[in-house]
């Protein structure tokens, strides 16, 4: 019964939209494209929850009556968080399985790949997790992001070490991806302009050993790190730093957004505590109607105790492109990206909506490439693990002051 | 760099005379009737470490043994190169830093120690069946798995020595089944091509270890917890502990030389296993036998050794070993389903360094690999490339004994 209640609130929003659309006839079931990094070296924990999250979504769009009269199909492919996989999985998708859109996705490297291919086919992409700010600035129709901006999350750390006392050195240690090397010169732009200085060490892609790196890092005298790695690496870098003295207990530490995957963080990094972990998406307290409900049934089904950003972005992407294929009453491409331009979607990320595109270009509106096709309002915030073994849900806000719900704790002070 | 101006001439400078060395050297040799197997390595390092002065007499001399000679030139080639980038580039952390320094060498003999368990077990297959495992990196990655499993997961009770064992146990069993499943009919004619079988077959492994494992255990990164912590220990005394200083995840020595527990627990199992290895094979009938068998495997039948029996323990011992890596680094790094790929990949290349079919080659390689990867991420100037050209270190390397020394450092013509 409570599945149920769960079902309508999720549902109410899509099948409101329905209400409006003309019924059209269109080949049943409806496939959807899902995409996220489902083996090493990609994020797997991370690609995880995305497919956790897209399922539930598909459901819930099921068990509210589907989409122009027809069930959801979800499509699902693991990109490996390598751009050739990912352009192999996209062609595959299009024109193999035929789906009218495809969503979700993890590394930028794989989105900037894709979305070339989706531009191709003239399929729309609703990109959930992937922040490269070059994916909407190339401004192709097709393409959509409900994440952030990487220069916006990039802002929200430089701005976070700027905020640490006593900070003067901080050191980035990234990786060579098409996520990694642009967050990594933002972070260091914005540290740069609050008058800190910085190094940035830049591995590959599912590096395990570190211990030469960590020696440089540690060389180096910093007063806070800033990882933004992604995937085991992640988990491998703040762990050995830990191990050789630098780690979060040590000093200032921001981890990957993995981090907040707290049953695997802690298996993974047990030295992690005092972890500072960026978080993109309202915290639990703020959640609305439809991500309480998401919120219960996707920790019911992982047995998790948080939800995760990037399980909620890959949900409301789902959610979006069947919103958009109702009201646009086709599963054309064309019409569900002119209906994803009109649309203004309640998920559980807030009222979604798009509003620079090819009704409102960008350069005539006056703002960045950048905006394209770009959800303007994600929520950015950091959080601080304060005990071993804390549930994300659990440890305190610590920045910025907006949804602050504890004061952080600075181990070198 | 500072003053590149300095170290790129004296590069060219030796890599010019090694070119003259090591193309010139093999042909005087041969002139005077000698063994000319080693000539171009020798005439390379000579030619690198002092140009005409060093070259001059050894084409004069045409010693029969270099093996001293190319010792002694690498070494010398070593410190003018260390010489030449302290020179160009005094501010590098490589020149100001001796506790990074001495940190870098400890974690490269660490590591070397490390890659060498694994690239002798390779090494030992190779050297009875001649076939090159490409599986070798998943008996790793299930040595690792298993230890996991079985310490953190089903017995959580059990000691980590415990959970060792048996994951040597499973690796072992492993390679001795797939083994006499899938190896035999190399031997008895059964198959029209017995080395591209064996390549294909131990691929087919490769795809079914890592995707039965992923669906056993799922594809999420997952890591054993350290064996044991370091007990406190300040010494000599607790204030001022410049000797040893440890805490429960670290051990200092000198106020200098950082190792991690995992990384220290790591090597020095490793180190018992290739004490363990080395008796097993020089005072054992077993390791005498599959000695025999990688020596002349003919003569070996002869002298009553079974070559089948030895194929079947060469590469379940193979298999172990790789296991046996894994499991004393699962507390180390995060696993995951496709974790052997890079320690295999380094394992080759160690492997065809140290010459295919050579243990002490294998050992040797082992730490070549380890150190010149630690200097490489230590001590190359950009912070952005240092550690990205971690793989390309080793590979940097073998080119170079490749073109010198066509069967590696310890290898044989067979």
């Amino acid at each position: 019964m409570k599945i149920l209640t769960r079902t309508a609130v999720i549902a109410t929003g899509i099948v409101a939209l329905a209400a409006s659309a003309p019924a059209l006839a269109v080949d049943c079931p409806v496939k959807l494209g899902g995409i996220a990094p489902l083996s090493a070296p990609g994020a797997v924990t991370g690609g995880e929850a995305q497919r956790m999250g897209m399922q539930i979504a598909v459901e819930a769009i099921n068990a509210g009556g589907g989409v122009l009269g027809c069930e959801v199909e979800l499509v699902m492919g693991d990109t490996e968080g390598l751009p050739e996989k990912g352009t192999a999985l996209f062609e595959k998708l299009i024109s193999q399985d035929n789906v009218a859109g495809i969503a979700g996705g993890y590394h930028s490297s794989v989105g900037i790949a894709g979305k070339e291919v989706a531009h191709d086919k003239g399929v729309p992409v609703i990109f959930a997790s992937t922040w490269n700010d070059q994916i909407t600035a190339t401004k192709l129709p097709e393409v959509f992001r409900v994440a952030p901006l990487s220069s916006e999350a990039s802002a929200l750390y430089w701005k976070f070490a700027a905020s640490i006392p006593g900070t003067e050195k901080v050191v980035i240690v990234t990786e060579n991806t098409d996520y990694g090397i642009p967050a990594a010169e933002e972070t260091e732009k914005g540290l740069e302009s609050v008058g800190l200085a910085s190094t940035t060490f830049a591995v590959d892609i599912g590096t395990q050993d570190f211990s030469g790196i960590v020696q440089r890092v540690n060389a180096e005298g910093p007063d806070a790190i800033i990882v933004l790695l992604t995937g085991e690496a992640s988990f491998n870098f703040q762990q050995q730093a830990a191990e050789n003295g630098i780690g979060p207990g040590d000093l200032p530490f921001v981890c990957d957004i993995l981090a907040a995957e707290s049953a695997s963080f802690w298996e993974n990094v047990p030295d992690g505590n005092y972890c500072f972990v960026g978080q993109f998406g309202l915290p639990e307290a703020l959640y609305n109607d439809a991500a309480k409900a998401f919120a219960a049934t996707y920790k019911e089904r992982t047995g998790k105790e948080a939800v995760e950003s990037y399980a909620i972005e890959a949900y409301d992407a789902i959610g979006l492109l069947a919103a958009a294929i109702q009201q646009a009453g086709s599963t054309d491409g064309a019409a569900i990206i002119a209906a994803l331009e009109a649309i203004e979607y309640d998920g559980a990320l807030g009222t979604v909506s798009f509003p620079y595109g090819q009704g409102n270009d960008t350069a005539a509106a006056g703002v960045e490439d950048k905006f394209w096709h770009q959800f303007l309002d994600p929520a950015l915030m950091i959080f601080q693990y304060q005990e071993e073994g804390q549930k994300a849900g659990d440890a305190p806000i610590v920045f910025p002051d907006t949804y602050k719900t504890g004061d952080a704790v600075f181990v070198n002070q | 760099m500072e003053h590149s101006i300095i170290f790129w001439p004296v590069v060219l400078w030796m890599i010019a005379w090694g070119v003259v060395g090591s193309v010139v050297t093999p042909r005087v040799f041969l002139r005077r009737d000698m063994d000319i197997s080693n000539a171009s390595l020798a005439g390379a390092f000579v030619g690198a470490a002092s140009g005409p002065f060093g070259l001059a007499p050894l084409w004069y001399l045409a010693p029969k043994s270099t093996r001293g000679w190319v010792l002694l030139s690498a070494a010398g080639a070593l410190a003018i190169l260390i010489a030449a980038f302290a020179l160009a580039d005094p501010d590098n952390v490589c020149v100001t830093n001796g506790s990074l320094v001495a940190s870098q060498v400890a974690n490269g003999l660490v590591m070397g120690t490390i890659y060498a368990l694994m690239a002798m077990g390779l090494t030992l297959i190779f050297s009875i069946l001649r076939v090159v495992n490409f599986a070798h990196g998943e008996f790793y990655m299930v040595g690792g798995m298993s230890v996991y499993y079985v310490s953190a997961v089903w017995l959580p009770e059990m000691p980590p020595a415990a959970a060792v064992l048996v994951a040597c146990g499973i690796t072992f069993v492993i390679g001795g089944a797939f083994e006499r499943l899938f190896l035999t009919p190399m031997y008895d004619g059964r198959v029209e091509r017995p080395i591209e079988y064996a390549v294909l077959v131990t691929f087919g492994l490769v795809f079914f270890l890592q995707y039965f494992v992923q669906a056993l255990a799922g594809a999420s990164p997952v890591k054993a917890q350290r064996f044991f912590d370091f007990p406190i220990i300040r010494l000599p005394s607790a204030e001022d502990p410049w000797l040893i200083k440890t805490s429960k995840a670290n051990l200092q020595l000198f106020d200098t030389v950082s190792v991690s527990n995992p990384r220290f627990t790591a090597a020095v199992i490793s180190v018992l296993v290739l004490l363990g290895l080395l008796f097993f094979l020089y005072r054992t009938w077993w390791g005498k036998a599959l000695r025999a068998v990688s020596q002349d495997r003919q003569a070996a039948a002869v002298a009553g050794i079974d070559p089948n029996k030895m194929n079947m323990l060469a590469f379940a011992l193979g298999g172990m070993l790789a296991g046996l890596s894994g499991a004393v680094l699962v507390q180390a790094f995060s696993w995951v389903p496709q974790v052997g790929m890079l320690p295999a990949l380094r394992s080759f290349v160690i492997v065809v360094l140290g010459g295919l079919g050579s243990l002490p080659g294998a050992f040797i390689g082992g730490i070549i690999v380890g150190m010149v990867e630690a200097a490489g991420t230590g001590c190359i100037p950009d912070p952005q490339r240092a550690a990205s050209y971690i793989p390309a270190y080793g590979m940097l390397i073998l080119t170079l004994t490749l073109l010198l020394k066509p069967t590696g450092l310890f290898g044989r013509r067979e």
